[in-house]
């Protein structure tokens, strides 16, 4: 794990300097790092979760055994043509967090005063506001899939400008997934991410993103690294999901759109749709 | 089957080149204060003329766009979406986006004003960075247009008071409002905006909104209005999540409450099956 120090003495010593500077509700860029521009995913592959293990099983998440059960369920379905925990995606439901910082599409970093905003090309991620004006948990804020983000910005190494952004996610609306392969969520919408975000020291292109997920359906917390790199030509897409989607949700089921428009099964033997509703209007 | 990607399916996708320039400092004593939440009035609906009724807003039609909007609300009445293209959770697009069916949130930064409103997740980039409009190579159409815009001192302040914005590249299927007035399938499209305050109530937003369409017999001037929400709260309006439409080849249908398809339309014939295989169920029957 980058920038971490294993060292007490060190620990205590940046513990020290990690100090809110005073908050100031005008907006004093220089105070702030550069992060503009867009910001895609470094590592390529299939989207996961991990991006230093393999798609699927291979991110070993520490899952409680019922929940790992539930996600070798949706490895089952994908292997026979199901969405699995996917359908959800499929569907166009947003990602929600983490994955929306997952950085398969490009996303951009605003600050004000008062919050960063992270901005998502695809149009399934919600823009994310993180609020750094100092306020608490809101106690009546309905669950969303990007959460309710709280966030600090830290000066590390005390030079008056800040460096790290330090974010506590909570109240995320389920069901959600990590990635692609259907890694669960609990379904008690409990799970808390806390992120930090920081440059790259030797090249203020790469930007980190250490996310720590604590959730009901994990033994334990789990920490991943994103890493993001800065866009020399920076193309933003509008990526609506809908366009040219061509899966078809109806109930519990899915099923594809073949390419002249007609309605396809999914898996092998998979039963049509219920028609007992054209029945009745043509009696 | 391998796992499906629809956010990765942007055969469509609109793209915009933006050139990396270095960052401009942020006086923001030079910029009004549009913070906070803005919303469109209590009792106004999807419609863009705000002051006239929904379906009843004279817009300046040519005869051909006139009668396919005819046709547009006589399928309505019967069930069906007529052009509003939005049933299938596409984006609004612009001007529509305008309408502010849910909250909008306006970040201005020197290089760029951002609106983003809840619904679709519509972000509109308006660059304000003095660049002119890119040379469409055929990938530059999206539903939000590509915009920029002049923040001006009307008054001579020192203050900017009003943004004037003009949007390029939309991308089809669009329509005005919910009612389905249609924009010119030629998506030639020019929309014109002076964004200003009401100088007396600052919580009162006006888009004074121009649009220039081949379906139009002369520049259609509607002005919006919001009211500001100071303590805002954000959600998030998930159009997909409780969509009750379907499209499936050229006819739409519906999703009924108990998860089963159903007609949209009185004696609509259901959707061609031949590529299921249903001698199994045939044979479980």
């Amino acid at each position: 794990m980058l920038y971490r120090s294993s060292s007490v003495a060190i620990a205590l010593a940046m513990a020290l300097l990690l100090t809110p500077l005073p908050g100031a509700q005008a907006h004093d860029e220089s105070k702030f790092p550069d992060w503009s521009g867009q910001w895609r995913r470094v590592e390529g592959g299939a989207p996961r979760y991990d991006h230093s293990k393999p798609y699927g099983r291979g991110q070993e998440p520490p899952l409680t055994r019922e929940y790992r059960l539930i996600h070798e369920a949706s490895l089952a379905d994908q292997a026979d043509g199901g969405q699995g925990l996917y359908r959800t995606s499929a569907r166009c439901i947003p990602m929600g967090m983490p994955w929306q910082m997952y950085g398969l599409f490009p996303i951009e970093f605003v600050f004000t005063a008062n919050t960063t905003l992270v901005l998502s090309e695809i149009m399934t991620s919600q823009p994310r506001r993180i609020y750094t004006d100092g306020r608490d948990w809101p106690e009546d804020q309905e669950p969303l899939f990007t959460g309710y983000s709280i966030g600090k910005w830290i000066d590390q190494d005390g030079d008056g400008k800040y460096d790290v952004l330090e974010i506590e996610t909570r109240n995320m609306k389920v069901p959600r997934i990590y990635d692609q392969s259907g890694i669960p969520f609990h379904e008690d919408g409990q799970g808390i991410i806390k992120e930090r975000i920081y440059l790259d020291k030797a090249d203020p292109n790469i930007l980190h993103n250490e996310m720590t997920t604590t959730d009901n359906a994990l033994t334990r917390p789990w920490t991943v690294t994103r890493n993001y790199r800065r866009e020399k030509k920076v193309i933003w897409t509008e990526n609506n999901c809908v366009e040219g989607n061509d899966n078809i949700a109806i109930g519990k089921e899915d099923y594809l759109l073949s390419p002249d428009g007609y309605l396809m099964p999914v898996k092998k033997g998979q039963s049509p749709p219920d028609l007992r509703y054209f029945n009745q209007v043509q009696k | 089957m391998l796992l499906k990607f629809p956010i990765v399916l942007t055969a469509s996708a609109a793209v915009a080149v933006v050139a990396l320039t270095c960052a401009q400092a942020h006086d923001e004593s030079k910029y009004p204060d549009w913070g906070g939440q803005w919303r469109r009035p209590a009792g106004i609906n999807n419609q863009w003329d705000p002051t006239k009724p929904w379906g009843q807003e004279g817009a300046p039609l040519i005869p051909e766009y006139q009668a396919i909007y005819e046709a547009n609300l006589k399928d309505q009445l019967e069930g069906g979406q007529g052009t509003d293209p939005t049933y299938t959770c596409i984006p609004d697009g612009m001007p529509r986006a305008m309408n502010v069916i849910f909250p909008m949130e306006i970040v201005i930064l020197p290089e760029t004003t951002y609106i983003m409103i809840e619904y679709f997740s519509m972000l509109r980039r308006i660059y304000t960075d003095g660049r002119d409009f890119p040379v469409d190579d055929g990938t530059l159409a999206s539903f939000i247009g590509y915009s920029i815009g002049k923040w001006v001192d009307t008054d001579g302040d020192g203050r900017y008071d009003e943004l004037l914005v003009e949007t390029r590249f939309m991308k089809n299927p669009r329509s005005f409002d919910a009612s389905g007035i249609p924009l010119h399938e030629d998506a030639e499209t020019i929309v014109k905006e002076r964004i200003y305050q009401n100088k007396d109530k600052p919580d009162v937003l006006y888009d004074e909104v121009t649009t220039i369409d081949h379906a139009l017999t002369r520049p259609w001037t509607v002005t919006k209005n919001y009211n500001r929400e100071r303590n805002p709260r954000w959600f998030e309006l998930v159009c997909a999540e409780n969509n009750e439409y379907i499209k499936i080849g050229e006819e739409t249908y519906m999703r009924s409450p108990d998860g089963r398809l159903k007609p949209s339309k009185k004696g609509q014939k259901p959707p061609d099956l031949s590529l299921f295989d249903t001698r199994n169920d045939a044979a479980k029957k």
